[in-house]
């Protein structure tokens, strides 16, 4: 196999000889002596790790609000006009996915309503062009973590409780942190199941 | 810091790191433009389509996932499998999203090398070339595999129109001596039903019916269905060949003959039951032609040529006589052999002399098989490329340069003919030599019909959009008739091969069901997978005349000094099909447990005689070609016979097939054993001109080893009980005694025992039941997305799969009995696996599960050291998947990283999504309902799942059964997975 060419498993051919083997090996019997950057790096690597996880969190509440494609406010949507969640995020009632609505479901109401403001134009732009909006993605959980919007949709879970309060957020931001922690104590709080495969599997 | 915090640190910093790469390119969430009406994202939808993994047409329905299939399970509503399907169907999956698979047409250059070109370009060019060819009036060619339906009507149809009419389907295993004994016998050329259920009495003599013969699923649920014991009975099974094949060791006795001798013994049987007036409804005037054709078949020839005792055979032959009614098969290398025609035709005598003709073996409804072009007009073919008769040839899906024998000649046939067309998905040998390729789509993308039985008419629709830029067959024949020429424009009025296809249901509907509406039945059918009718078998009657023709073929063998070679069509990997989905290839052969390679059977004393040991890679030379292969010593293959699986040894298959991409320097530094086709004769058997798969070899041993990888670790049971068996008689005597060697229980705890307030999942798994077939294994990786790690991993004892078949060998060393044992995480509740783990990453559930949370496993393996059962499975690698590969991925279930432990889970996330179905609609879950991958595709339903806390639950009722036991019980482990013990039927013979 020729070197930087992918094998069969995916693995790179990396700095291997060309006729390495496809099941690829890590090199576990090389002796190579803890050089002086790797027992720096041992010292300092946990160090770094220990100082982002200060700085930042990954389902911590977020203060920045990524830009979005299109300046979609949830604020006058959810907000002024009291649309309900589950008008637009139809899904989150009869499936794990919420989703996003389609194109289409946008263009339902602003064919006419606020067709000339810039932003409606800008969905308009994408609606022509027959393209969906890349909308950047802002609540999450890991692949590891199986969670349903339907089951705490029918748990009568508000909206609110995990994505906080999106209906005074022009740009939508994580405010509310989404931790195991904050899942278990509501679980226990409604005594739902605190079984690990209930979202783990 | 606590410990718990600092793993707490550990996991939150490894995720920061994480979200550190991607921030910089935020994952994106894209909306439909228009949403689909039938998706729903997040839910599965479920489509109905045909299998064609094999000619057997079982239906499958595909579940798909926001528009990928990313699971295919048995359809139940099909009558072929209801339901199953074996270890191919569920690998399917790996042909629609095989990494290569071609994308492009190619059309061959000067210099021999595949350029890629567009779509248009391609067919515009083959347009250019058909119409020179029309104008010219030259012989067009299209070879198919076995095709029914609409595109085989379309096929005709288009060579028609070209004017020409030569058309082949081509199937390496083409069942040719069964259509022409019963075309002598009975005056149709045919394959008939054999209905298994209704026997109490099996004789396969050489037919593989539980792995690749015919219709595997089919006939194993028969086959279970027949051997099911009740009331202190229980249909019985004598295999009778010369190699011990996956079918005969399910069988009560393996009777071991000489290749090509079968027939002689059924013939010797027929002789018996005439002798001794066993005979059932045979007129008087044809009992004394029989009886004058058999007469030589002495019980003392017979066991001359074949080592059976003369008390033995007269045995057998009452055994069968008594069995009201019993159902003599005959296959496999007794049907491809040199005397398969006269074999055959002595199998069926044999069942006509004892009524059975009409009763197990039916003519009605016959298989779609019988339509598959004999050997012969493939050995025509080549002649006239040889000749210069043909001027094109056309190709889909078959591969003769790998499946015929290499004397055969296409390969070098091929190059006599000017223009090859292959419309494929795979590159292989024989569309390497091809001049253009057109990719098209699998079947899992295309329209389509089935029709493998009369009657019942399967259809197939497309369950995704095409992964690559392939096209349907049937669109691309109208494309070209239609850029060739104006009157072919004319000739085809259809827009699309769907409007062929709905014409020809049109028909249909008008013969099967008129007073409906077309749109309402095709819908129908659409949901269903097909339309299935009866059909009344044929009354058929016996031609002495013929049965006298196809018993000069019969003849008495002298021993030969020759080895035999025999050739099996591999259940992985079927005539060769099968070799590029990793899957198949990790699958471990049940019998032998190998994996990733083909091999050479030989028994222990014949290799002792050729000084060969286990791993040797040997020199056959067959009078016709010579590959190299590994020897595997076995007691499974009679002295003076050698077996080797077909399948493997392809050169030009993709990654997964080719010996050169995988072996050449990985494992060894040796190749993967050749391809055996190679070594066949060219001369067909005497009577049906078929397709041999035996032929008289020599060995030599190059002296150098081959590492065969194996997951087998011993083959004896070494008295620990762990696939255990009960006879008859014992179980019939009422209450039979619990086997107390491992019983001596302490069954002290230190923790308090565990509760289970609602659910209590448990399985229940019959022994006797369990054919070894592997379907479940391969149903498993599907589901979990279990990775495949490879030959080399595979060797250091790596493997993967959550569920795999243990295979056990009892008694004599030479005539052993066979046991298979599906062995899995055994959800115990006092597991061992658990209070080992330092992190509660392993632990036990309310329901009894014992869960694994991949999140919090930090890679110690000291719940695999502790597991008696070695069901734990440790990643050692990160196993990525090649795209496309990775789009069949269940997202439902977690795909694992390395240095994380895995295992069995009773597939929770269905039990998960069956609790969540059943509190929607304010109810207790109901049994049945809730059925893990490995359950729901057995074809023998030897497993079922369920609640062990409702007292009605059929798990409830089985761990109740007088057959129950539990693996290692004497640990104290408390299994929730009661196995029940084979059934071994008395030795009467």
């Amino acid at each position: 196999m020729m070197q930087n060419e992918i094998d069969m498993f995916g693995r790179k051919g990396g700095g291997r000889p060309v006729d390495a083997s496809p099941f690829a090996q890590p090199d576990r019997h090389s002796a190579r002596p803890l050089s002086v950057f790797r027992i720096i790096a041992i010292i300092l690597l946990p160090l770094v790790i220990f100082i982002t996880i200060a700085e930042s969190g990954v389902f911590r509440p977020q203060n920045e609000a990524p830009a979005q494609p299109i300046d979609f406010s949830h604020k006058i949507h959810a907000g002024t006009y009291r649309i309900s969640c589950l008008y637009c995020h139809t899904n989150a009632r009869r499936s794990p996915v919420a989703g996003v609505p389609s194109v289409q479901r946008c263009m339902g109401c602003h064919k006419i309503t606020a067709a000339d403001r810039p932003e409606v134009r800008k969905l308009k732009g994408y609606w022509d062009r027959k393209e969906p909006i890349p909308w950047i993605k802002i609540f999450g959980q890991p692949d590891f973590v199986a969670f349903s919007h339907v089951a705490h949709v029918r748990a009568h879970v508000a909206c609110e409780d995990c994505h906080g309060p999106v209906q005074k957020m022009d740009r939508v931001h994580r405010a509310v942190d989404l931790t195991m922690d904050r899942c278990l104590s509501c679980h226990r709080d409604r005594q739902a199941s605190i079984d690990c495969v209930t979202c783990h599997r | 810091m606590n410990r718990r915090d600092f793993f707490k640190l550990l996991g939150i910093g490894g995720a920061a790191t994480l979200t550190g790469c991607s921030s910089q390119t935020p994952e994106r969430l894209i909306p439909y433009l228009v949403p689909v009406e039938e998706i729903i994202p997040g839910q599965a939808t479920w489509y109905a389509t045909v299998c064609r993994e094999c000619p057997a047409g079982c239906g499958m329905l595909v579940k798909t996932l926001e528009g990928r299939a990313v699971k295919v399970e048995g359809n139940p509503d099909h009558p072929v499998n209801r339901g199953r399907l074996c270890a191919r169907g569920q690998a399917s999956l790996q042909g629609l999203y095989n990494p290569d698979r071609i994308r492009q047409p190619l059309l061959k250059d000067a210099s021999g090398q595949f350029k890629p070109l567009s779509w248009h370009d391609a067919e515009e060019w083959l347009a250019i070339r058909l119409k020179e060819l029309r104008a010219q009036r030259r012989e067009i060619v299209w070879l198919t595999p076995h095709l029914t339906g609409a595109l085989d009507q379309l096929i005709d149809r288009w060579l028609q129109a070209f004017g020409s009419k030569r058309r082949l389907r081509y199937e390496p295993f083409a069942y040719e001596a069964i259509k022409v004994a019963n075309k002598l016998l009975f005056g149709l050329e045919a394959v008939p039903t054999c209905d298994l259920q209704s026997s109490q009495l099996i004789f396969s003599f050489g037919s593989d019916f539980l792995e690749t013969w015919i219709s595997p699923v089919m006939y194993s649920r028969e086959f279970a269905a027949m051997r099911a014991y009740e009331a202190g009975r229980m249909g019985r099974f004598i295999f009778i060949g010369p190699r011990r094949s996956l079918t005969a060791a399910n069988a009560d006795r393996w009777v071991s003959v000489p290749p090509g001798s079968e027939g002689m013994i059924a013939a010797g049987m027929v002789r018996v039951i005439i002798a001794e007036g066993l005979w059932r409804g045979v007129p008087k005037g044809e009992l004394d032609r029989i009886k004058g054709l058999v007469d030589r078949y002495t019980p003392y020839l017979v066991s001359q040529a074949t080592g059976i005792t003369p008390q033995d055979l007269e045995a057998l032959a009452r055994a069968f006589a008594e069995a009201d009614p019993g159902l003599a098969l005959g296959g496999g290398a007794a049907e491809s052999g040199r005397y398969a025609t006269a074999t055959v035709a002595a199998v069926n005598l044999l069942n006509y002399v004892t009524g059975n003709i009409g009763r197990t073996i039916r003519f009605g409804p016959l298989s779609s098989l019988s339509r598959l072009s004999p050997h012969r007009e493939l050995a025509t073919l080549i002649q006239a490329m040889n000749d210069g008769e043909i001027s094109a040839l056309f190709f889909s899906e078959v591969n003769p340069v790998f499946s015929l024998p290499r004397s055969a000649g296409f390969e070098q046939a091929m190059d006599n003919v000017p223009l090859i067309v292959s419309c494929g998905s795979f590159m292989d040998e024989t569309t390497a030599k091809a001049t253009l390729v057109l990719p098209t789509h699998t079947p899992l993308e295309t329209w389509g019909d089935d029709e493998s039985w009369e009657g019942l008419y399967g259809l197939m629709q497309p369950a995704m959009e095409p992964v690559f830029e392939t096209k349907p067959l049937g669109d691309l024949l109208l494309s070209l008739a239609k850029r060739s020429s104006d009157s072919q424009a004319a000739a085809f009025t259809e827009e699309s091969f769907y409007e062929v296809l709905r014409n020809r249901w049109r028909e249909l509907h008008r013969r099967v069901r008129p007073e409906t509406e077309f749109e309402t039945f095709w819908s129908e059918a659409l949901a269903r997978g097909g339309v299935f009718q009866e059909t009344h078998p044929r009354r058929i009657s016996l031609n002495l005349g013929g049965l006298a023709k196809a018993f000069q073929w019969l003849q008495t063998l002298g021993r030969p000094d020759n080895l035999i070679l025999l050739l099996y069509p591999s259940i992985n990997h079927f005539d060769g099909r099968g070799a590029n989905r990793p899957w198949l290839q990790e699958l471990p052969d049940p019998l032998t447990q190998l994996t990733w390679d083909s091999w050479l059977e030989i028994h222990p004393e014949d290799a002792q005689r050729l000084a060969i040991s286990e791993g040797d890679l040997l020199k056959v030379r067959s009078p016709y070609e010579e590959i190299e292969l590994p020897a595997h010593l076995s007691t499974g293959v009679r002295q003076g016979t050698v077996a080797a699986p077909i399948g493997q040894g392809h050169t030009a298959y993709g990654r997964y097939a080719d010996p050169d991409d995988l072996n050449a320097n990985g494992f060894g530094e040796k190749r993967r054993g050749g391809n055996p086709f190679a070594l066949l004769p060219v001369e067909p058997d005497g009577g049906s001109r078929g397709l041999r798969l035996a032929a008289p070899v020599t060995l030599t041993n190059t002296g150098m080893k081959y590492p065969l990888a194996s997951v087998s670790g011993s083959v004896r049971q070494h008295n620990r009980g762990i696939a255990q068996a009960i006879s008859l008689a014992e179980l019939g005597s009422g209450e039979p005694e619990l086997d107390t060697r491992h019983l001596q229980l302490d069954t002290r705890q230190m923790y308090p025992p565990h509760e289970h307030p609602v659910h209590r999942w448990g399985m229940a798994i019959d022994l006797n039941a369990c054919t070894g077939c592997s379907a479940c294994v391969v149903a498993c990786y599907a589901e979990n997305n279990i990775p495949v790690v490879g030959k080399e991993q595979l060797a250091r004892g790596r493997e993967m799969s959550w569920i795999r078949i243990e295979r056990f060998e009892e008694g004599p060393v030479d005539r052993p009995g066979t046991r298979f044992i599906p062995m899995l995480c055994q959800h115990c509740d006092n597991a061992p696996c658990e209070p080992v783990c330092p992190v509660y990453a392993t632990l036990h559930n309310s329901e009894g599960l014992n869960i694994q949370v991949y999140n919090r496993c930090v890679g110690t393996r000291y719940c695999s050291n502790n597991c008696p059962y070695k069901v734990r499975r440790f990643n050692w690698f990160t196993y990525p998947w090649p795209e496309p590969l990775h789009l069949q991925l269940n997202p439902d279930v977690t795909v694992r990283e390395s240095g994380v432990m895995e295992k069995c889970t009773f597939c929770v996330q269905r039990i998960t999504a069956g609790k969540a179905k059943a509190k929607d609609e304010g109810r207790p879950v109901r049994d049945g309902e809730i059925v893990p991958a490995c359950a729901q595709t057995c074809p023998t339903s030897a497993i079922v799942f369920g609640d062990l806390k409702d007292p009605t639950s059929t798990v409830s009722r089985l761990s109740h059964n007088p057959r129950r036991y539990r693996v290692l019980e004497h640990l104290n482990t408390q299994p929730a997975i009661t196995y029940l013990k084979k059934i071994i039927p008395d030795s009467e013979q």
